[in-house]
């Protein structure tokens, strides 16, 4: 429909632009401020153009060389971030590829009753049971471990459906003819399921990246040791300070570092991404 | 090659449901048998079982002297061409068609010398390098059949492997399978719904219904001396007219109409009779010689032969006539015809069996 109304158009862009400025804004206040030394802060009046210490303040960050509200550097807090968000996302994929396997093409007795029970655990995160998750972790002694920060994250009722949903829908003829081609049920996952499953499993990995490196509530209750702070986590706790004097330009310097990554998985797998969601391979 | 014997083959599933009931069937090497009925006969059943993707309930299945109720499909030296080819979306075509070699075990020069050969023969040596998503339906019912002959197997099974073409295509590859099948020698078990591909294709025919077989021979014998009813309806195209007639003596039979045939031989039956007849079976006469007079309602032009509709007199009973395409008709003219005495079928109207 095409139609010709300037001032409902000029709305709808005022209003457009407006989201925009909403959500752009902080991120241009954070990068200009991760340019400026600790003392353009003082005054509590926040720059809006950038300054000349943007090398300085990453510098700084990546090696903690004094000022930040931790001992760590931020560089060891990425690291810990990539760890947690690779085992999460890499774990998550593999194990609900099997469940969703066994589901859809095994005959064993309780196979419904298991699906239910995988499904079920969609009404219980992590937020809900994070008492008990937290004394069985400890119980085990994994606290300040990466099996901590990952393992209780990893089962998910979410991808097992995703990919029980693209299992039923391959064609049983494929399966047939895997059949009598000779390959068993290994073979038949390995060689045929696997690649066909490609697109799905992109498209899960970019959700689930940046599903583990958002944790925050779970790194901050089992991680004491500052050797196993991920960097969403630190961001608050960089805010306390000795001097009384907050580390803004650091902060903020910190804040980019740690929007990077979920940016760049989203930037690189964007086509497999889409093609996962929507389209079907024949 | 080999050849198969089926010996009191029944298949029950869980729900109690019987789709395939106490089947007895001989199978010679080389031979081309096709199954065929309407859709859930049990004949895609059958054809599954032989493959080994459905369990036997119980019976038994030798492939040469082997029984192989037991064996994986993999292990039964078969092949099967699917309604959906199922060909592996994210393989090449060359890989479609090395993957089963490869599975067993075979060297991959032997696979490369034998894929090369397959697609030579049916003619896609140019299309190895693409994906099934690239082709079109006939070049994907060729890889379909490469990777069924690549393996040289002792059996070839069809499941309606040309449902999914059109008809232009359809006939094309029909004479494809027939004249593969030839070359090779390999026995051959095809299922379809279509009695046309049926008849075309087969050595031997199987008609089932219902999960039984109705009859088995040649197409030309069934079309001839169909052994039920159904047969009768189901073989030859366009479908037999029936019409419930009664027999006066063994050898006089009274049309509703009133009008008396002398039948060429006696038969061994009293009373109330379905009486067959082909459409193509009836021919136009002087209105003196004519056993009836059809009002046509409806005509048909195919070109080559013209389809007459109406009912039959004295009945609502719809008779369809096969004409020559030469003669022109018009809608409400009433023509004269005759039975063609030698080529009446008459059917018992309770067991609905064959009477001669």
């Amino acid at each position: 429909m095409v139609e010709n109304r300037p001032w409902l158009t000029l709305t709808r862009h005022i209003l457009l632009w407006l989201g925009i400025a909403v959500i752009s804004l902080p991120i241009w206040v954070a990068l200009v401020a991760a340019t400026h030394p600790t003392s353009a802060f003082v005054s509590g009046i926040l720059p809006l153009w950038f300054g000349d210490q943007a090398v300085t303040n990453l510098v700084a960050v990546l090696s903690n060389d004094g000022g930040l509200g931790v001992s760590v550097s931020a560089t060891r807090m990425l690291w810990n971030s990539f760890v947690m968000a690779m085992v999460i996302a890499v774990g998550k994929i593999v194990i609900s590829m099997m469940s969703a396997y066994a589901i859809v093409y095994f005959r064993f007795p309780g196979r419904q009753l298991c699906f239910w029970l995988i499904f079920i655990t969609l009404m219980l995160p992590v937020e809900v049971r994070i008492l008990p998750t937290y004394e069985v972790v400890a119980n085990l002694g994994l606290l300040n471990s990466y099996a901590g920060l990952t393992i209780p994250l990893i089962a998910s009722a979410t991808a097992t459906f995703l990919f029980r949903q693209f299992f039923m829908s391959v064609p049983d003829s494929l399966l047939e003819a895997a059949r009598i081609d000779g390959a068993g049920p290994i073979r038949f996952f390995k060689d045929i399921l696997l690649p066909l499953s490609a697109n799905n499993i992109a498209a899960l990995f970019v959700i689930l990246f940046i599903y583990g490196w958002n944790q925050y509530l779970w790194p901050l209750l089992i991680t004491t040791d500052e050797q196993y702070y991920t960097i969403v986590m630190a961001i608050k706790r960089l805010m306390t300070s000795d001097n009384g004097l907050i580390p803004w330009n650091l902060i903020m310097t910190t804040t980019i570092l740690a929007m990077l990554p979920p940016v760049i998985v989203v930037l690189a797998m964007q086509k497999l991404f889409v093609k996962g969601l929507i389209e079907q391979e024949k | 090659m080999a050849s198969l014997t089926l010996t009191h083959l029944n298949k029950t599933y869980p729900n109690g449901f019987t789709a395939v009931h106490d089947l007895n069937l001989d199978i010679n090497d080389g031979e081309f048998l096709v199954l065929v009925g309407p859709s859930g006969c049990g004949k895609s059943t059958t054809l599954r079982m032989v493959a080994g993707l459905e369990t036997v309930s119980s019976g038994d299945l030798h492939i040469g002297d082997q029984r192989v109720n037991d064996l994986e499909p993999a292990d039964r030296d078969i092949a099967m061409v699917f309604q959906n080819y199922a060909l592996y979306p994210h393989m090449t075509v060359y890989k479609n068609m090395a993957y089963g070699l490869k599975n067993r075990g075979e060297s991959r020069a032997d696979i490369d010398r034998k894929v090369r050969e397959a697609a030579q023969t049916l003619d896609i040596e140019h299309l190895l390098d693409a994906k099934p998503a690239r082709l079109s339906g006939g070049q994907r019912q060729r890889v379909a059949m490469g990777r069924a002959i690549v393996r040289n197997p002792q059996v070839f099974l069809f499941d309606e492997p040309l449902s999914n073409l059109d008809a232009k295509l359809r006939v094309q590859m029909r004479i494809e399978i027939k004249r593969l099948q030839q070359r090779f020698g390999t026995t051959a078990i095809y299922v379809t719904h279509d009695q046309v591909e049926a008849m075309t294709l087969a050595d031997r025919l199987v008609v089932m219904n219902g999960g039984k077989v109705e009859q088995v021979g040649p197409p030309i014998e069934l079309y001839e001396q169909p052994a039920s009813r159904f047969v009768a309806g189901f073989i030859g195209s366009p479908a037999m007219n029936f019409l419930t007639a009664h027999l006066e003596n063994p050898t006089t039979l009274v049309l509703p109409n009133g009008q008396r045939l002398e039948l060429p031989q006696a038969v061994d039956h009293s009373g109330e009779v379905m009486l067959g007849f082909r459409p193509e079976h009836l021919e136009s006469c002087s209105p003196e010689q004519s056993d009836f007079t059809l009002s046509v309602e409806i005509i048909e032009p195919l070109g080559a032969d013209t389809l007459l509709y109406g009912n039959f007199p004295d009945t609502d009973t719809l008779v369809l006539a096969e004409q020559s395409g030469k003669a022109r008709f018009h809608s409400g003219e009433r023509i004269p015809l005759r039975f063609d005495r030698q080529r009446l079928h008459l059917f018992d109207p309770q067991t609905e069996l064959r009477i001669t």
